[in-house]
């Protein structure tokens, strides 16, 4: 073979590697990438309404009052709202007396170990039952077992007593109760 | 020139010889639900909601492997504040992988990890931490996470 049959046989080798080169090239991939996600369903905000006061009405000096956790009318209603079935932790902070807006005078009030009612399901003072909840339990240690009703929706009933003095100065006396709710993660 | 010949075969057959690598998405990072308020972890031990990645190569390749990883989660206009703490990775590379007791473990998911490609190649697991705020409203929320894996050369 002479040198320019040499020269174009080589070149020709030449080409090809390229051409095989960048073939092999295409298919070689410096880095591979993937995406994944992260996801997660956040579930019913948490909230809690004082829906009725806890009402005394009139009471007279010198005359202790009552009022039970199930009268429609006067018991402390709270409802609270969110995940159905969810685990919560629940609990009151409750006062001691309440007073004058002025603050000039106090009456002194009670809340017994059986002056709260928890009611998952939803119903009414007067018409709870066991199976609803807990009925007459202590408002200073709600059940740790309490969970939104299946609808999203549990009450708390509350009662409670007040003591007038003899010289209770008379006007409207208040006091506030706190209920304060959270998820348990359950 | 025969040395040249030699030269472009050479060339030829290492490019040949060098597979590309491919990573697998088996699972997503998978919180589940969450309450308001309550952070949540999902750990890198956790078979079906810790995220998990395969890695496919040459066998006995040195890669590298970076995670690019959010620090919120976005749903309808709201975010959910994430954390990925500097264990909640880790890796196995043996034919046989296990998330539960990976080889290598406890490996932070912020730096770049170096790790040879086992015979069948290499699961990275990644878990992490959810943090919605008490009055976090409620819906779906998604995050992007992203692994690149290339190979060292070595």
């Amino acid at each position: 073979m002479n040198k320019k049959g040499v020269e174009r046989k080589f070149a020709a080798v030449v080409v090809a590697a390229i051409i095989c080169f960048s073939l092999s090239v295409n298919r070689v991939q410096a880095q591979d990438v993937a995406t994944g996600a992260a996801t997660a369903t956040v579930l019913a905000a948490l909230s809690v309404i004082a829906a009725q006061n806890l009402i005394f009405g009139n009471i007279y000096q010198g005359v202790a009052s009552t009022v039970a956790n199930n009268i429609n009318a006067s018991s402390g209603i709270f409802n609270i709202l969110g995940q159905g079935s969810a685990g919560i932790s629940i609990s009151f902070v409750l006062p001691q007396f309440i007073a004058l807006a002025d603050g000039s005078d106090r009456m002194t009030i009670g809340f017994s170990s059986t002056d709260a009612t928890v009611d998952s399901n939803n119903t009414t003072p007067a018409t709870v039952v066991a199976g609803d909840g807990w009925i007459n339990t202590n408002p200073n240690n709600l059940p740790a077992a309490t969970v939104i009703g299946a609808a999203g929706q549990t009450n708390v009933y509350l009662g409670g007593r007040v003591y007038p003095s003899v010289d209770q100065a008379a006007g409207a006396y208040s006091g506030d109760i706190i209920l304060t709710v959270a998820y348990n993660g359950t | 020139m025969k040395n040249l010949l030699v030269i472009a075969a050479t060339l030829l057959l290492a490019t040949i010889s060098c597979p590309a690598q491919t990573i697998t998405l088996n699972n997503d990072l998978i919180f589940g639900n969450v309450f308001p308020g309550i952070p949540k972890t999902i750990t890198k031990y956790s078979v079906g909601s810790a995220a998990e990645f395969h890695v496919a190569g040459t066998s006995g390749s040195e890669i590298s492997i970076q995670f690019a990883l959010p620090t919120y989660m976005h749903g309808s206009g709201f975010n959910i504040e994430m954390i990925f703490f500097n264990t909640d990775c880790s890796i196995d590379t043996l034919a046989s992988p296990s998330q539960t007791s990976p080889l290598f473990d406890n490996l932070n998911p912020w730096t770049t990890l170096v790790y040879r490609l086992g015979s069948a190649g290499l699961t990275l697991w990644l878990g992490g931490t959810a943090i919605p705020k008490a009055a976090q409203p409620p819906g779906s929320y998604t995050a992007t996470i992203v692994l690149t894996v290339a190979y060292t050369g070595a």
